[in-house]
Protein backbone atom coordinates (compact mmCIF):
# COMPACT_ATOMS: atom_id res chain seq x y z
CA UNK A 1 0.00 0.00 0.00
CA UNK A 2 1.02 3.58 -0.54
CA UNK A 3 1.82 5.95 2.30
CA UNK A 4 -0.29 8.86 3.47
CA UNK A 5 0.93 12.41 2.94
CA UNK A 6 0.70 12.72 6.73
CA UNK A 7 3.01 10.29 8.48
CA UNK A 8 0.83 10.24 11.60
CA UNK A 9 -2.05 8.78 9.51
CA UNK A 10 -0.02 5.93 7.99
CA UNK A 11 -1.04 3.27 10.47
CA UNK A 12 -4.79 3.79 10.27
CA UNK A 13 -4.58 4.30 6.50
CA UNK A 14 -2.80 0.96 6.09
CA UNK A 15 -5.51 -0.79 8.10
CA UNK A 16 -8.25 0.85 6.07
CA UNK A 17 -6.57 0.13 2.69
CA UNK A 18 -6.14 -3.55 3.59
CA UNK A 19 -9.79 -3.80 4.63
CA UNK A 20 -10.97 -2.01 1.48
CA UNK A 21 -8.95 -4.18 -0.90
CA UNK A 22 -10.32 -7.35 0.65
CA UNK A 23 -13.88 -6.00 0.54
CA UNK A 24 -13.42 -4.82 -3.09
CA UNK A 25 -12.06 -8.09 -4.43
CA UNK A 26 -14.11 -10.51 -2.35
CA UNK A 27 -17.44 -8.70 -2.08
CA UNK A 28 -17.88 -5.68 -4.29
CA UNK A 29 -16.69 -7.30 -7.54
CA UNK A 30 -18.91 -10.29 -6.81
CA UNK A 31 -21.98 -8.13 -6.37
CA UNK A 32 -22.14 -8.54 -2.60
CA UNK A 33 -21.07 -5.08 -1.46
CA UNK A 34 -23.80 -2.61 -2.23
CA UNK A 35 -23.72 -0.19 0.69
CA UNK A 36 -21.31 2.24 2.31
CA UNK A 37 -22.10 0.66 5.65
CA UNK A 38 -19.61 -2.21 5.48
CA UNK A 39 -16.82 -3.70 7.60
CA UNK A 40 -14.38 -0.94 6.57
CA UNK A 41 -16.63 2.01 7.51
CA UNK A 42 -15.22 2.43 11.04
CA UNK A 43 -11.62 2.35 9.84
CA UNK A 44 -12.43 4.87 7.11
CA UNK A 45 -13.86 7.25 9.71
CA UNK A 46 -10.69 6.99 11.83
CA UNK A 47 -8.49 7.55 8.78
CA UNK A 48 -10.51 10.61 7.70
CA UNK A 49 -10.36 12.10 11.18
CA UNK A 50 -6.57 12.01 11.00
CA UNK A 51 -6.32 13.07 7.34
CA UNK A 52 -8.69 16.07 7.60
CA UNK A 53 -6.42 17.72 10.18
CA UNK A 54 -3.37 17.14 7.98
CA UNK A 55 -5.08 18.60 4.88
CA UNK A 56 -6.17 21.67 6.80
CA UNK A 57 -2.70 22.23 8.30
CA UNK A 58 -1.18 22.15 4.83
CA UNK A 59 -3.84 24.35 3.24
CA UNK A 60 -4.78 21.61 0.80
CA UNK A 61 -8.43 21.56 1.93
CA UNK A 62 -9.10 24.84 0.11
CA UNK A 63 -7.49 23.65 -3.14
CA UNK A 64 -9.59 20.50 -2.94
CA UNK A 65 -12.80 22.50 -2.51
CA UNK A 66 -12.00 24.40 -5.72
CA UNK A 67 -11.18 21.21 -7.60
CA UNK A 68 -14.44 19.61 -6.45
CA UNK A 69 -16.37 22.62 -7.65
CA UNK A 70 -14.55 22.51 -11.03
CA UNK A 71 -15.24 18.83 -11.64
CA UNK A 72 -18.86 18.59 -10.52
CA UNK A 73 -20.16 17.96 -14.03
CA UNK A 74 -18.01 14.83 -14.33
CA UNK A 75 -20.31 13.11 -11.84
CA UNK A 76 -23.30 13.69 -14.10
CA UNK A 77 -21.42 11.98 -16.95
CA UNK A 78 -19.88 9.07 -15.07
CA UNK A 79 -22.47 8.25 -12.42
CA UNK A 80 -25.06 7.20 -14.98
CA UNK A 81 -26.15 3.65 -15.60
CA UNK A 82 -24.74 2.68 -19.00
CA UNK B 1 -4.00 23.12 -25.70
CA UNK B 2 -2.04 19.94 -26.41
CA UNK B 3 -3.37 16.39 -26.28
CA UNK B 4 -1.65 13.16 -25.38
CA UNK B 5 -3.41 9.82 -25.92
CA UNK B 6 -2.36 6.22 -25.63
CA UNK B 7 -3.93 2.76 -25.43
CA UNK B 8 -2.39 -0.36 -23.86
CA UNK B 9 -3.64 -3.93 -23.56
CA UNK B 10 -2.93 -5.87 -20.35
CA UNK B 11 -3.14 -9.67 -20.41
CA UNK B 12 -5.17 -9.80 -17.19
CA UNK B 13 -8.91 -9.91 -16.56
CA UNK B 14 -10.79 -6.70 -15.82
CA UNK B 15 -11.39 -7.90 -12.26
CA UNK B 16 -7.64 -8.38 -11.71
CA UNK B 17 -6.77 -5.04 -13.30
CA UNK B 18 -9.42 -3.08 -11.40
CA UNK B 19 -8.24 -4.62 -8.11
CA UNK B 20 -4.52 -4.07 -8.79
CA UNK B 21 -5.30 -0.50 -9.82
CA UNK B 22 -5.84 0.37 -6.14
CA UNK B 23 -2.25 -0.74 -5.49
CA UNK B 24 -0.74 0.82 -8.57
CA UNK B 25 1.55 3.16 -6.62
CA UNK B 26 2.37 0.73 -3.81
CA UNK B 27 5.66 -1.06 -3.10
CA UNK B 28 5.09 -3.57 -5.93
CA UNK B 29 5.62 -0.77 -8.43
CA UNK B 30 9.34 0.00 -8.68
CA UNK B 31 8.73 2.55 -11.45
CA UNK B 32 6.66 4.96 -9.40
CA UNK B 33 9.16 6.37 -6.91
CA UNK B 34 7.90 9.86 -7.84
CA UNK B 35 4.58 9.08 -6.13
CA UNK B 36 5.10 9.80 -2.43
CA UNK B 37 1.55 9.34 -1.11
CA UNK B 38 -1.95 8.31 -2.16
CA UNK B 39 -4.79 9.34 0.15
CA UNK B 40 -8.46 8.49 -0.15
CA UNK B 41 -10.60 11.55 0.53
CA UNK B 42 -14.08 10.25 -0.09
CA UNK B 43 -15.73 7.03 -1.12
CA UNK B 44 -19.34 6.07 -1.73
CA UNK B 45 -21.48 3.60 -3.59
CA UNK B 46 -24.46 4.81 -5.56
CA UNK B 47 -27.31 2.65 -4.26
CA UNK B 48 -29.18 2.55 -7.57
CA UNK B 49 -26.35 1.97 -10.06
CA UNK B 50 -23.81 0.27 -7.75
CA UNK B 51 -21.13 2.62 -9.08
CA UNK B 52 -18.24 3.08 -6.63
CA UNK B 53 -17.04 6.70 -6.60
CA UNK B 54 -13.67 7.45 -5.00
CA UNK B 55 -11.83 10.74 -4.53
CA UNK B 56 -8.08 10.53 -4.02
CA UNK B 57 -5.23 12.94 -3.49
CA UNK B 58 -1.97 11.86 -5.11
CA UNK B 59 1.21 13.51 -3.88
CA UNK B 60 4.25 13.45 -6.18
CA UNK B 61 7.83 14.55 -5.98
CA UNK B 62 8.14 17.68 -8.07
CA UNK B 63 9.76 16.71 -11.35
CA UNK B 64 9.26 19.69 -13.62
CA UNK B 65 12.26 20.65 -15.76
CA UNK B 66 14.60 23.19 -14.14
CA UNK B 67 13.69 26.07 -16.46
CA UNK B 68 10.01 25.56 -15.70
CA UNK B 69 10.65 25.32 -11.96
CA UNK B 70 12.53 28.60 -11.94
CA UNK B 71 9.69 30.17 -13.90
CA UNK B 72 6.89 28.85 -11.72
CA UNK B 73 8.59 28.81 -8.35
CA UNK B 74 10.36 26.01 -6.55
CA UNK B 75 8.27 23.43 -4.76
CA UNK B 76 9.12 20.01 -3.40
CA UNK B 77 5.84 18.29 -4.12
CA UNK B 78 2.93 18.55 -6.49
CA UNK B 79 -0.57 17.22 -6.04
CA UNK B 80 -3.22 15.65 -8.22
CA UNK B 81 -6.93 15.32 -7.46
CA UNK B 82 -8.46 12.17 -8.91
CA UNK B 83 -12.07 10.97 -9.02
CA UNK B 84 -12.66 7.41 -10.12
CA UNK B 85 -15.84 5.56 -11.00
CA UNK B 86 -16.07 1.77 -10.96
CA UNK B 87 -19.12 0.52 -12.81
CA UNK B 88 -19.39 -3.18 -11.97
CA UNK B 89 -22.32 -3.78 -14.33
CA UNK B 90 -20.65 -2.26 -17.38
CA UNK B 91 -17.20 -3.42 -16.17
CA UNK B 92 -15.47 -0.09 -16.53
CA UNK B 93 -13.13 1.91 -14.35
CA UNK B 94 -12.97 5.58 -15.30
CA UNK B 95 -10.48 7.90 -13.59
CA UNK B 96 -10.55 11.65 -14.09
CA UNK B 97 -7.61 13.62 -12.70
CA UNK B 98 -6.40 17.18 -12.61
CA UNK B 99 -3.48 19.06 -11.10
CA UNK B 100 -4.03 20.95 -7.84
CA UNK B 101 -0.57 22.46 -7.87
CA UNK B 102 -0.05 25.54 -10.08
CA UNK B 103 -3.65 25.19 -11.24
CA UNK B 104 -3.77 28.90 -12.02
CA UNK B 105 -0.91 28.53 -14.53
CA UNK B 106 -1.43 25.21 -16.22
CA UNK B 107 -4.38 22.84 -16.41
CA UNK B 108 -3.76 19.12 -16.90
CA UNK B 109 -6.89 17.01 -17.31
CA UNK B 110 -6.37 13.30 -17.59
CA UNK B 111 -8.93 10.59 -18.24
CA UNK B 112 -8.11 6.90 -17.96
CA UNK B 113 -10.56 4.11 -18.78
CA UNK B 114 -10.03 0.41 -18.10
CA UNK B 115 -12.45 -1.94 -19.85
CA UNK B 116 -12.38 -5.64 -20.73
CA UNK B 117 -11.48 -6.74 -24.27
CA UNK B 118 -12.39 -10.33 -23.36
CA UNK B 119 -12.30 -12.55 -20.25
CA UNK B 120 -8.48 -12.44 -20.10
CA UNK B 121 -7.52 -9.05 -21.47
CA UNK B 122 -8.15 -5.46 -20.38
CA UNK B 123 -7.66 -2.27 -22.30
CA UNK B 124 -6.23 0.91 -20.79
CA UNK B 125 -7.03 4.13 -22.64
CA UNK B 126 -5.40 7.36 -21.50
CA UNK B 127 -6.17 10.84 -22.71
CA UNK B 128 -4.54 13.99 -21.35
CA UNK B 129 -5.31 17.59 -22.21
CA UNK B 130 -2.71 20.17 -21.28
CA UNK B 131 -3.46 23.88 -21.34
CA UNK B 132 -1.06 26.60 -20.20
CA UNK B 133 -3.06 29.49 -18.80
CA UNK B 134 -0.59 32.35 -18.40
CA UNK B 135 -1.72 35.31 -20.45
CA UNK B 136 -0.07 36.56 -23.63
CA UNK B 137 3.25 34.78 -24.01
CA UNK B 138 2.36 32.20 -26.65
CA UNK B 139 5.93 30.92 -26.91
CA UNK B 140 6.15 30.25 -23.19
CA UNK B 141 2.72 28.64 -23.20
CA UNK B 142 3.79 26.35 -26.04
CA UNK B 143 7.01 25.42 -24.23
CA UNK B 144 5.12 24.59 -21.03
CA UNK B 145 2.60 22.46 -22.92
CA UNK B 146 5.30 20.71 -24.97
CA UNK B 147 7.39 19.89 -21.93
CA UNK B 148 4.36 18.37 -20.18
CA UNK B 149 3.43 16.31 -23.24
CA UNK B 150 7.02 15.01 -23.29
CA UNK B 151 6.67 14.09 -19.62
CA UNK B 152 3.46 12.14 -20.37
CA UNK B 153 5.22 10.28 -23.19
CA UNK B 154 8.15 9.33 -20.95
CA UNK B 155 5.83 8.25 -18.14
CA UNK B 156 3.56 6.16 -20.38
CA UNK B 157 6.27 3.53 -20.82
CA UNK B 158 7.28 3.56 -17.16
CA UNK B 159 3.63 3.44 -16.12
CA UNK B 160 3.02 0.33 -18.17
CA UNK B 161 6.10 -1.47 -16.87
CA UNK B 162 5.33 -0.55 -13.27
CA UNK B 163 1.71 -1.64 -13.47
CA UNK B 164 2.70 -4.94 -15.15
CA UNK B 165 4.76 -5.83 -12.09
CA UNK B 166 1.89 -4.87 -9.75
CA UNK B 167 -0.46 -7.12 -11.76
CA UNK B 168 2.04 -9.96 -11.62
CA UNK B 169 2.53 -9.67 -7.84
CA UNK B 170 -1.18 -9.23 -7.22
CA UNK B 171 -2.02 -12.42 -9.16
CA UNK B 172 0.61 -14.29 -7.16
CA UNK B 173 -0.65 -12.95 -3.83
CA UNK B 174 -4.24 -13.96 -4.63
CA UNK B 175 -3.14 -17.44 -5.73
CA UNK B 176 -1.24 -17.88 -2.45
CA UNK B 177 -4.27 -16.68 -0.52
CA UNK B 178 -6.50 -19.23 -2.30
CA UNK B 179 -4.02 -21.99 -1.59
CA UNK B 180 -3.97 -21.09 2.12
CA UNK B 181 -7.77 -21.18 2.22
CA UNK B 182 -7.81 -24.57 0.48
CA UNK B 183 -5.23 -26.00 2.88
CA UNK B 184 -7.23 -24.78 5.86
CA UNK B 185 -10.43 -26.48 4.67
Amino acid sequence: MSASLAQECNEVKERYDTCFLKWYSEKYLRGNGKTDDNECAGLFKDYQKCLKVALKDRGIDKLLEEAREDTKENDAIHMQRK
Amino acid sequence: MKVFSTAITFDYSWEEVSTANWQKYGPWNDKASHVIAVDTLNRRIDPTTGILRTERLITCKQSAPEWLKSLLGHMDTSQVYEVSYVNPAAKTVTMVSQNLTLANLVNVQETVVYKPLNAHQTQFVQDARITALCGGWQRIKNSIEDSLVTRFKENAHKGREGFESVLHMSRRAFAEERLKVQMAV
